[in-house]
């Protein structure tokens, strides 16, 4: 008999779960530990923030599905990993804050990190809704409240006044463009929508260093007999609907209504707003852990920004050195073969997009997104790993390397049946492979992009799939991540 | 920008249209599916069980 422990239900952790329990015998106990009681599809809560789904649309309980399906659900926050156990029992566990502010201790033979971002509001004065002047969408919650804002603004638009938004990224090291992209599109539809756009300016502010970007270096499209950069489709969007831009910034501080930022040519600049959603930098969620003797040993099992370290190169090789080797396979932790992380949890190796700083020192440089389907497939493949090596295998018999599988995304630009439209793209590989695929580091055949209805139409499926894929309803097992 | 604004590629009245046009769109839906599957598929293979 064996105790999976998986920390975190978001993507990576909940399908990881639901995999692990569905492959493993009764005998085997697979517990889930999370600080939210709901399980959210996220990709969602983009149309929550303009108003166009209400947040419990994109969220459900998990305790009475997890009850249902055989899966302990400890409702707490992972604190600390003892891999070694600790002076008392040389059995692993981990350390639970509970929600009463009791704690507990989990043992487990094998554990999976999910435990997926903090929101690192923090890193940039003034930002976020809790306690700062810009909105967010990265939970629920936020996107009700940039949705209440955003009615406001519209209140005061129909009554005549003109008013400005920004949207983008709140710091310099932020990842997940490709969701406030998706957010600023939905937007200008919405303000068109509800009749309002002429009194609206509309601004992209972005660490990017060419529109596009996502943190994955850009795209190459075939396209109309040219291979085009996705920089010319993303300003090409952004210039039919009117939207403005300012790209390589940091935002280094937001007050009321005004932001301040700097470019990578070490330029300052201030920008005035009435309304911003701005996406914040993310680390790790803090986790400690401990050896045998009680002895810190985090520094060995995580980055300095708190993700986990795992079959990765982080020799911090130059740029021109990086190879899609480097990146993980397994997820396995180099130091405790009985532990795994999945989705955001683990530590890149580097980035994807070239990093660079301004002459000030300031990092402008978009961090590489591993959210969604590459998330989904992690857990997957790790939780399959697991179930082998409980059953007797050496070591992980599955991967899932970001440079060795692709992404499809359809970031949603306007929700309407008929003239709603979303750009669908998918990338093969996500880490460019320069070694298999040599001009472009991807496979052209199988990167593309468009914008269409009939994106819109795969959004509104893919929502509804994945929730169902999520609930574990009949047949969840034969729609793909 | 404003200057980088009016050197971007702009789409055709024929592209706008296009993009919201029924019998194209349902064609679209199908060949997009399909991409999408087939890079499932291969992000699977490493996990498949």
């Amino acid at each position: 008999m064996a105790r999976i422990v998986i920390l975190g239900s978001g993507v990576a952790g909940h399908t990881a779960a639901s995999f692990a329990r569905a492959w493993l015998g009764r005998g085997d106990d697979v517990t889930v530990i999370s600080p939210r009681p709901d399980y959210n599809w996220v990709p969602s809560n983009i149309w929550v923030g303009v108003g166009l789904m209400a947040p419990e649309k994109v969220v459900f309980p998990l305790a009475p599905l997890y009850e249902r399906k055989g899966i302990e659900f400890v409702i707490g926050a992972a604190s600390a990993l003892h891999p070694e156990g600790d002076p008392t029992s040389r059995d692993p566990f981990v350390d639970v804050e509970l929600a009463g502010g009791e704690s507990k201790r989990v043992p487990y033979d094998f554990l999976i990190n999910a435990t997926g971002p903090a929101l690192r509001f923090d890193k940039t004065p003034g930002l976020g809704p809790d306690g700062g002047f810009s909105q967010s969408v990265c939970l629920p919650d936020h996107a009700s409240a940039a949705s209440a804002a955003l009615d406001e603004e519209v209140e005061r638009m129909r009554r005549g006044e003109r008013r400005k938004f920004v949207v983008g990224v709140g710091h310099g090291t932020c990842t997940c463009e490709g969701a406030a992209f998706e957010y600023i599109v939905n937007l200008e539809f919405e303000l068109r929508a509800r009749g309002v756009r002429d009194r609206a300016e509309i601004m992209w502010l972005t660490n990017e260093y060419e529109l596009g970007d996502f943190g994955m270096g850009g795209m190459h499209l075939k396209r109309g007999g040219y291979v085009t950069p996705s920089s010319i489709f993303n300003e090409s969007l952004f210039a039919e609907r009117g939207i403005d831009w300012i790209k390589r910034a940091h935002v280094s501080q937001v007050s009321e209504g005004a932001l301040e930022y700097e470019t990578l040519d070490g330029a300052t600049s201030g920008l005035q707003f009435d309304f911003a959603m701005l996406l914040p930098p993310f680390s790790g969620v803090g986790l400690k852990a401990f050896d045998a003797a009680g002895e810190d040993i985090t520094e060995q099992m995580f980055m300095p920004n708190g993700f986990m370290r795992v079959d990765a190169d982080y020799s911090g090789k130059p740029v021109e050195e990086w190879r899609a080797s480097d990146w993980p396979r397994s997820y396995q932790s180099p130091l405790y073969p009985n532990v795994f992380a999945a989705g955001i949890a683990f530590a890149p190796p580097h980035p994807i997009s070239t990093p660079r700083k301004s002459p000030n020192g300031t990092v402008i440089a978009p961090a590489p997104p591993r959210t969604g389907m590459p998330s989904a497939s992690i857990g997957k493949a790790v939780a399959a790993s697991i179930v082998d090596m409980v059953r007797g295998a050496d070591g992980p018999t599955h991967h899932a390397s970001m440079a060795e599988m692709g992404a499809a995304c359809v970031a949603s630009a306007g929700a309407s049946l008929t003239k709603g439209t979303a750009a669908s793209m998918t990338v093969f590989p996500i880490v460019p492979d320069y070694e298999r695929y040599p001009e472009y580091g991807r496979d052209g055949a199988r990167t593309f992009g468009e914008i269409g209805l009939a994106g819109h139409w795969i959004k509104l499926l893919l929502h509804h799939m994945f929730l169902y894929k999520a609930r574990m309803r009949p047949g969840w097992r034969l729609i793909p991540e | 920008m404003d200057d980088e604004s009016s050197y971007a590629t702009r789409p055709t009245r024929f592209t706008l249209l296009m993009r919201t046009f029924l019998p194209w769109q349902l064609w679209r839906f199908a060949v997009v599916n399909l991409k999408m599957i087939d890079i499932s598929r291969r992000n699977n293979h490493g996990a498949r069980r």
